[in-house]
C-alpha cells in the first residue's frame, strides 16, 4: 500500500518534470526563432551603410510636382 | 553623393496631419508612437505657423553621440538609422535629440521602455532590404524601392519636401522667389538671431 503511494508520487513528479522539460524546450525553440531570424537577414556593416537613394522616374516626378508654383 | 533631407515649407503647411497618418500606416507604427508630428505655434492667433517634424537626420547626430551601446549609424545617403538588436531603451537619445524624435513603446507597467523607435526616412534598418524582419522592426524601405518617404509624397499642399538636399533647397528657393517672401527656413531667425529681409 505504502509502496503504491510512493509510486504515484514519483509518477506525478515525473509528469511534472516532463512538463517542465517540454516547456523549457519550447522556450528554447521560441527564443531561437526570435533571435536567429533577424540575425540571418542582417546586412554587413558596408551593406547597411550603402546609398539606396536613386533618382528614379518616381523621384523625378515628385520633384517635378513640387516645382509647380 | 546626395544627402537626404526633410524641409517643411511652413507657409504651405495646413496642419492636416496626413504626413503623420501616412507614416503610421506605411511603417505599421504601433499605438503610442508617432514618428512624425505636426507642431503648431501661436495656434488660433494671427501669424499661426505649423511645421511637420520628425527625425531631421542630423549630420552630427547628438543621439549617436550619447548612445552607450553605439546602435546608431549614418548611411551614405546621410540617413541616421539605428539597430534595435543593440538598443537597450535607455532613453539617452530622447534627452539628446533637439526634435524629440526618439520614441519608446510601452512594453510593461512601471514606466519601463522598449526599444527606441524613430523616423527611418523610409529606409528600413540594418536587416536585408525589404524583408519581413526589416519591415516588422523598422517599417518600409521605400528608399531601396526608388521612392521617397511617404509623408512627403503624400503632402497635399506640397509643404513637406524630402529628397536630395540640393534639389529640395532649390525648389524652396524658387518658391520663395515667386512668393516674394519667406526667405530662409522658418525658425532661422529664432535660432540664429539674424535679421533677414523678408
Amino acid at each position: 500500500m505504502a509502496k503504491s503511494k510512493t509510486d504515484t508520487t514519483l509518477d506525478r513528479r515525473g509528469f511534472l518534470k516532463g512538463i517542465g522539460t517540454g516547456a523549457a524546450g519550447a522556450a528554447t525553440v521560441a527564443a531561437g526563432v526570435t533571435t536567429t531570424s533577424p540575425a540571418l537577414a542582417a546586412e554587413s556593416t558596408t551593406d547597411k551603410k550603402k546609398a539606396r537613394y536613386r533618382e528614379s522616374a518616381h523621384v523625378k516626378k515628385f520633384y517635378a510636382t513640387n516645382r509647380y508654383l | 553623393m546626395a544627402r537626404m533631407k526633410f524641409l517643411c515649407d511652413a507657409d504651405r503647411c495646413i496642419e492636416c496631419n496626413a504626413c503623420v497618418t501616412a507614416c503610421k500606416n506605411e511603417n505599421d507604427v504601433p499605438w503610442g508612437i508617432n514618428r512624425r508630428r505636426v507642431v503648431t505655434i501661436n495656434d488660433g492667433k494671427p501669424g499661426e505657423r505649423s511645421v511637420s517634424m520628425a527625425c531631421m537626420h542630423c549630420t552630427d547626430a547628438p543621439c549617436a553621440a550619447v548612445c552607450p551601446v553605439d546602435c546608431f549609424y549614418t548611411t551614405d545617403d546621410a540617413v541616421v538609422l539605428h539597430s534595435k538588436e543593440l538598443c537597450i531603451g535607455c532613453g539617452y537619445c530622447f534627452y539628446a535629440c533637439p526634435f524629440g524624435a526618439p520614441q519608446y513603446p510601452k512594453t510593461a507597467n512601471f514606466g519601463s521602455r522598449g526599444k527606441m523607435d524613430k523616423c527611418t526616412y523610409c529606409a528600413g534598418g540594418p536587416e536585408a532590404d525589404n524583408t519581413k524582419a526589416e519591415y516588422v522592426a523598422y517599417g518600409a524601405n521605400r528608399l531601396a524601392e526608388g521612392k521617397l518617404p511617404l509623408c512627403a509624397e503624400m503632402c497635399s499642399t506640397k509643404s513637406l519636401l524630402a529628397g536630395d538636399g540640393e534639389i529640395i533647397a532649390q525648389i524652396y528657393k524658387e518658391r520663395v522667389a515667386k512668393r516674394g517672401y519667406g526667405s530662409g527656413a522658418w525658425g532661422w531667425k529664432t535660432a540664429y538671431k539674424e535679421d533677414i529681409a523678408t
